[in-house]
């Protein structure tokens, strides 16, 4: 793209002139417009992402913990930090615990999210009420929700105790020291929050559906479940695939909820991996082998991010297109 | 028909009740344990009824905003925990920090979100490189950051002979706040700036408008609103960071979130009451700011990618 006509005139007529242009002549250039924005944020992510990134990878080949001294020096280690971290099953089962804690909230979150969506995207008397109350769990704090929950499960606590109001037994289930237990814990607390964000984006998709499509089906003697089924769903598939990677990279990360209801614990029932991480650098001080670790991660990451990139770019074009429509 | 619909709205109000119930406990438990003495947070049989089961008392929010100022009796072994009652300096510090960083991350987010609408800075893909950023667990992002913030001040002395410390300083964390949030500007205002027709602009240059002026009186006062819901957005978001503000600040920066963490890893003698008072007093602005973008939340979270 070239300058704007009148900045191109201005330096094409006065070229020696070219050194003394106005503040405001400089800023009618296009380029100025474009590129300016773009330098502190290059910075920003250069300064901040990259060479932090670089220097880790050569942090990753040595043999330094925090508290002996400086990185300059400690010993060289080669690729035996990245050896350690793939033969720690410890390692392995972190990871494996993420996804299976991130897999389980997600699946509740989706089911419970877009079963009460269907219950509320219509208008019926008190639906403002509802929709209200459902949007509260995601604007309180994680860290609160967390330390909510530790309060909520303890063992003499209120859930216990309404659970056993409710069923007439004696109910003491040790939700923070039982393995299976505190594993629930973490995965309640993170459908409990975050319910609230897919039935919110299921809302949406429900109310912005087109209803041209739903009237023909009608017309043409369509039961509810074939509309909902043939026509509502396909229509709203991009906005379940956009819930479905948004939550599921979100729930990955996974750290505030474990680690304040059970710091990770009983053992290592609840340590997902950014636990472990956390656990190695933070409070091992094996500084090296979680740089190493963490770049193991990376990868994976990678690659789950190109996937859910490519999902959102698809279903992304997806809405524009039936938005033009 | 008649009946069936009625019965309709009965089952779907029942299931509807449930889900409140479900989601109002949590907060009506925390909120009610902000105003219990000592004996009643964990007691068998619970107490659940203000004035019958428990009498609500002011105790727990006159300790953690009167730093050890209390003088009631029963408050005096709770006393020796002072050093977590910090909440006045962790007040400060979220707020500047939060506040700062939202600021930053929403004029450098949005002038940038300008020009990769109207001239493709960066090219087709540049946002979809940008949001990687953010789909990063906060971990593989902090791991780094401790290495990088420890060398640095070798690095400065090396340069200019002079150390200058980024681990536990209030610009280390707004550095980083600027850069984790920036994919979320990034997206919104997009999704914001997109939605105001160009024709506008090309008729405020043809009129002889300059490109700042064109900027400043056709576009900004059309996105005003929208940068007003990122900014609360953001900031909600820097409010309720925690891992970041774990790892790289504490003991001299510390933010409400990290706060809230210390209590909790108290050993013996679990104060869950004052707790849920800074729980309480925390969640309460979030919860505004939460309710004045209700209707932009869901663009927000979607990285502005469901618009309605």
């Amino acid at each position: 793209m070239a300058d704007s006509p009148g900045a191109a005139a201005v330096s094409g007529v006065a070229a020696p002139a070219r050194r003394r242009r106005t503040l405001g002549q400089w800023l009618e250039q296009e380029r100025v417009f474009r590129v300016i924005p773009l330098i502190p944020v290059q910075l920003l992510i250069l300064t901040l992402l990259f060479v932090p990134f670089v220097l880790t990878i050569y942090i990753s080949l040595l043999r330094w913990r925090l508290t002996r001294g400086f990185w300059t020096e400690a010993p060289w280690g080669g690729l035996r930090n990245f050896l350690d971290a793939l033969t720690d099953p410890g390692f392995f089962d972190a990871i494996g615990r993420t996804f299976l804690f991130a897999g389980t909230a997600v699946v509740l979150e989706l089911l419970i999210g877009f079963g009460l969506a269907l219950l509320t995207y219509r208008s019926f008397r008190g639906r403002r009420f509802y929709f209200t109350v459902f949007l509260i769990p995601m604007m309180i704090i994680p860290v609160v929700v967390g330390y909510d929950f530790s309060m909520l499960l303890i063992d003499t606590g209120p859930l216990n105790s309404v659970l056993s109001a409710l069923s007439g037994l004696d109910v003491r289930v040790r939700w923070m020291s039982d393995y299976r237990a505190a594993q629930a814990a973490v995965i309640l607390a993170d459908v409990w929050q975050w319910t609230s964000l897919t039935f919110l984006i299921f809302v949406s998709g429900l109310v912005a559906l087109p209803v041209d499509p739903v009237r023909a089906a009608q017309v043409m003697g369509a039961t509810r479940w074939q509309v909902f089924r043939y026509v509502q769903l396909p229509l709203l598939k991009p906005v379940i695939v956009i819930a479905v990677v948004i939550r599921a990279m979100e729930a990955l990360k996974i750290f505030d909820m474990p680690m304040l209801l059970t710091q990770g614990g009983p053992g290592n029932a609840t340590e997902t991996i950014s636990i472990y991480l956390f656990r190695n650098a933070w409070i091992f001080n094996k500084i090296s082998y979680a740089a190493a670790a963490s770049l193991i991660l990376l990868v994976i990451f990678t690659a789950l991010i190109y996937l859910s990139i490519w999902l959102l770019r698809r279903e992304r074009a997806r809405l524009e297109a039936e938005a033009a429509r | 028909m008649k009946e069936r619909a009625r019965a309709f709205a009965l089952v779907r109000h029942g299931v509807l009740i449930v889900w409140t119930l479900v989601v109002l406990f949590p907060i009506a438990w925390m909120v009610m344990t902000s105003f219990k003495d000592a004996g009643d947070w964990v007691s068998w049989p619970t107490r659940w009824v203000p004035f019958v089961d428990f009498e609500p008392t002011l105790l727990n929010y006159r300790q953690i905003f009167y730093f050890g100022g209390s003088t009631d009796t029963g408050a005096l072994r709770r006393e020796q925990t002072e050093q977590a009652y910090n909440i006045w300096k962790a007040t400060f510090d979220s707020v500047v920090i939060v506040t700062i960083s939202s600021v930053l991350a929403l004029l450098l987010g949005s002038t940038l979100a300008y020009a990769i609408s109207r001239f493709r800075t960066g090219g087709p893909n540049y946002p979809y490189t940008i949001l990687t950023v953010r789909m990063l667990p906060p971990i593989v992002v902090a791991i780094p950051m401790l290495i990088y913030y420890a060398s640095i001040p070798y690095f400065f002395e090396w340069l200019i002979g002079r150390r200058v410390e980024f681990f536990d300083t209030y610009y280390g964390l707004t550095l980083l706040y600027i850069a984790t949030t920036l994919p979320y500007v990034i997206w919104m205002m997009l999704a914001f700036i997109d939605e105001v027709p160009r024709e506008l602009e090309r008729a405020a240059r043809l009129m002889g408008a300059s490109r700042l002026a064109t900027l400043r009186l056709v576009v900004f006062p059309l996105v005003a609103s929208g940068m007003m819901v990122t900014l609360l957005f953001v900031f909600i978001l820097n409010w309720s960071e925690f891992l970041l503000a774990l790892t790289l600040s504490q003991p001299k920066v510390l933010t409400l979130p990290v706060l809230l963490n210390k209590f909790q890893s108290a050993v013996e003698g679990r104060l869950y009451g004052p707790q849920a008072a800074i729980g309480t007093v925390v969640t309460i602005p979030v919860v505004i700011f939460g309710f004045l973008i209700q209707k932009h939340l869901v663009k927000g979270f979607s990285f502005g990618m469901i618009r309605r």
